[in-house]
């Protein structure tokens, strides 16, 4: 809180004796020291879930009789949807050392994770912390770690956990997650001052949230559905599909907008020309989060009948619509665009 | 599906209702060099496809060309009537059309382990085709030599002994090819990420273009200020554009010109420099005067710069300005994925000539 109080004072001495521009400015970096600290309270809680992640995965494996499996499972899925929840933040220091792309890789369509976990599971040497730090991002995340608890192929083999070597791998794996994921809240802590004073990272947060909205339709929904592409439904091409925990991932994502870009979008909204769309946003989400929990279920199964379809086309039609007020309606009051060009990279 | 039906319906209504316009003058001024009275870009469309297009000066398409991804940039084959287009990187083709009828002729498949990255350049002649590629297993900046008189043979491979190639151009000595390193490792199986950002080593290269021996290497003040678009003026002074890799709020160099050996980085105020949002999309010097223009989608900013001096001589805020052509006459002409085209000189008078529905990808040509 001390960021936000500091910056609302000197907002209400300068408007005092300012322009109107320099009012905007003073708003729009109280708007940004929200942001950056409803951001911080979502990398509070990955660092948290992971190093339990972490902890409890190394406990179990050394006593797999005495304890439950289960827990390991539920921390692993308690610290993705952590991750799903600031996701959206493509910008600051999770760019560093492609730190999301450690978090995630995806999408897979070339099926790497299996291909890196037979390396890690049948090399010779077993594989150390500077194995998984050298390995590359395919090795350093969630989709590695849910190969390891998940996969149902490896499951069937005598390699399953709590074999030697897969939970070694397993504990290296979520000790990675974690150490990366404390590195990025004290990097986040630290980029505080850049960030609230920089313009910029106004339009590049909107941005963020925008992308994380099409991304989120287009990628995690309409491919897996068929609605793209070749027209085939695959559940494949959805993320986390080998823990069935594809549409779980999709409400913490859509939880994590809420909660972390949401109130500050809000705050900007009330003081554009079209402060209405702030209601209708907000609404929008809340009719996104009643298909929840129903829909915390696998995709796969909602893919293979017409009549479970119509379920998921049902999620599917509310994220479009909330992309639509925010991509397409809340940009416009902001002065926010996304463009063909400006999000290519080349 | 009611609301989804409707939703759609609205997107491609809203497309569709556009059509060509032009503004202020019935004709797009003449380009500047070959073919005055055509313009030739890569493009996305409404309906989510993609192609290549050519234009007229009404602003009216001369023939739409669909490619099955993304493309980037291309490159007119002087002494004939074809326009080459190269899919957007890793791209696995490039396409030769027929610039008159927009017939494909040509689809010409990158060599197993390599792939294109967009830009090419044509020998003086039209006979040798020079594209910058990857040989992505081992992570090897090269230039790719096709015969064009042999329907595009694979001739010739020269190497860069550097990581991530991006635009060349051709010196006006007609020798010396002018290539951007940006330094960054890129893998197919990995998406775009950037694999390398901590040990980056961008350069301007110069290579003779009948040897293949690199003539200078040429190093940017920071090793983050990835070198991506080139391009040469008419009395030979080579101009690059970088694309900071580093975060938003540092604000370092972004264009540079290759004077006594080094590159001699202009950085404009802050206001110019924030505007610009650390990523160049094109530079373009101008043919007939010592005139630079370079557009940053991402800054959603075009500005026109004295080459010689560095001096700021205008500023347009053009959203999602990426491409730039030389005008016959002296100025520039930009377009965006917008579907704009604006005039941009030195006058500082920004014109929006024309606006289209289409999204312009890159560079027009």
């Amino acid at each position: 809180m001390k960021p936000l109080f500091r910056t609302l004072g000197i907002s209400v001495a300068a408007l005092t004796i300012s322009t109107a521009a320099a009012a905007k400015t003073d708003i729009n970096q109280q708007v940004r020291a929200v942001w950056h600290q409803d951001i911080e309270a979502g990398y509070q809680n990955l660092a948290k879930q992971t190093r339990a992640l972490a902890e409890q995965a190394d406990s179990w494996c050394q006593e797999p009789d005495a304890l439950n499996r289960d827990s390991v499972d539920q921390l692993w899925l308690d610290s993705f949807r952590a991750w799903q929840a600031v996701r959206f933040v493509n910008f600051g220091p999770i760019e560093t050392d492609n730190r999301a792309w450690q978090f995630q890789f995806w999408p897979d369509p070339k099926n790497l994770i299996a291909r890196k976990a037979r390396y890690l599971l049948t090399s010779d040497q077993a594989p150390t912390a500077e194995t998984i730090a050298d390995s590359g991002v395919a090795v350093q995340g969630f989709p590695m770690a849910e190969y390891l608890l998940f996969d149902e192929q490896l499951n069937s083999t005598d390699r399953a956990l709590p074999a030697q070597r897969t939970c070694r791998a397993l504990v290296l794996v979520a000790g990675h997650i974690a150490d990366n994921s404390a590195q990025q809240l004290q990097d986040w802590q630290s980029f505080e001052d850049n960030y609230v004073a920089n313009e910029q990272y106004r339009d590049t947060t909107i941005k963020a949230g925008m992308a994380a909205l099409e991304i989120l339709e287009e990628r995690r929904l309409a491919q897996p559905m068929g609605l793209r592409g070749t027209g085939k439904r695959s559940v494949y091409t959805a993320d986390a599909w080998r823990s069935g925990q594809s549409l779980a991932a999709v409400e913490a994502t859509v939880r994590g907008l809420q909660e972390h870009f949401l109130p500050a979008l809000v705050l900007l909204l009330e003081g554009s020309d079209q402060p209405e769309l702030a209601g209708r946003i907000e609404q929008q989400f809340a009719e996104v989060l009643e298909n929840f929990p129903a829909m915390r279920t696998p995709m796969a199964p909602l893919l293979a009948s017409d009549e479970a379809f119509a379920r998921l086309q049902g999620l599917y039609v509310d994220i479009s619509q909330l992309t639509t007020l925010v991509n397409d309606q809340a940009t416009v009051a902001l002065g926010v665009v996304r463009g063909f060009n400006s999000s290519d990279g080349d | 599906m009611m609301r989804l039906n409707r939703r759609q319906l609205l997107k491609t209504g809203a497309a569709c209702g556009l059509t060509a316009t032009l503004s202020g003058c019935s004709l797009l001024p003449r380009r500047a060099g070959d073919r005055p009275e055509q313009y030739t870009g890569a493009v996305g469309l409404p309906d989510g496809s993609f192609g290549v297009s050519a234009i007229d000066r009404t602003g009216q398409p001369l023939w739409q060309s669909p490619i099955a991804t993304r493309g980037h940039s291309g490159c007119n084959r002087p002494g004939g009537q074809e326009v080459l287009f190269f899919e957007r990187r890793p791209g696995w083709h490039f396409y030769v059309f027929d610039s008159i009828t927009g017939a494909r002729r040509h689809t010409i498949k990158a060599d197993a382990g390599e792939h294109f990255v967009g830009h090419g350049v044509f020998s003086p002649d039209g006979r040798w085709l020079y594209a910058t590629a990857s040989r992505y297993e081992q992570g090897e900046g090269i230039i790719t030599v096709y015969d064009a008189g042999d329907n595009y043979r694979r001739a010739d491979t020269f190497e860069l002994k550097g990581i991530g190639p991006h635009q060349l151009t051709l010196h006006p000595d007609g020798d010396t090819l002018v290539i951007g390193l940006g330094g960054i490792l890129t893998h197919p199986d990995y998406d775009r990420i950037k694999l390398n950002l901590d040990t980056m080593d961008p350069a301007l290269i110069l290579l003779n273009r009948r040897t293949g021996k690199i003539m200078g290497r040429f190093r940017p003040t920071h090793r983050q200020q990835s070198i991506r678009h080139v391009d040469v003026s008419a009395s030979g002074k080579i101009h690059v554009a970088y694309q900071y890799q580093g975060p938003l709020h540092e604000t370092p160099p972004l264009l540079a010109t290759l004077e006594s050996g080094q590159l001699r980085e202009y950085r404009f105020d802050n206001d110019i420099q924030t505007s610009l949002a650390n990523y160049i999309a094109s530079v373009i010097a101008h043919p007939e005067n010592d005139l630079v223009a370079a557009a940053s989608p991402v800054g959603g900013t075009a500005i026109v710069f004295d080459g010689n001096t560095g001096e700021l001589l205008a500023r347009a805020a053009i959203t999602d300005c990426a491409g730039v052509q030389a005008l016959a006459g002296g100025d520039f002409l930009i377009s965006s994925g917008k579907g704009q085209l604006v005039r941009l000189g030195a006058d500082n008078q920004p014109h929006e000539l024309a606006s289209l529905p289409v999204y312009w990808d890159h560079h027009l040509v």
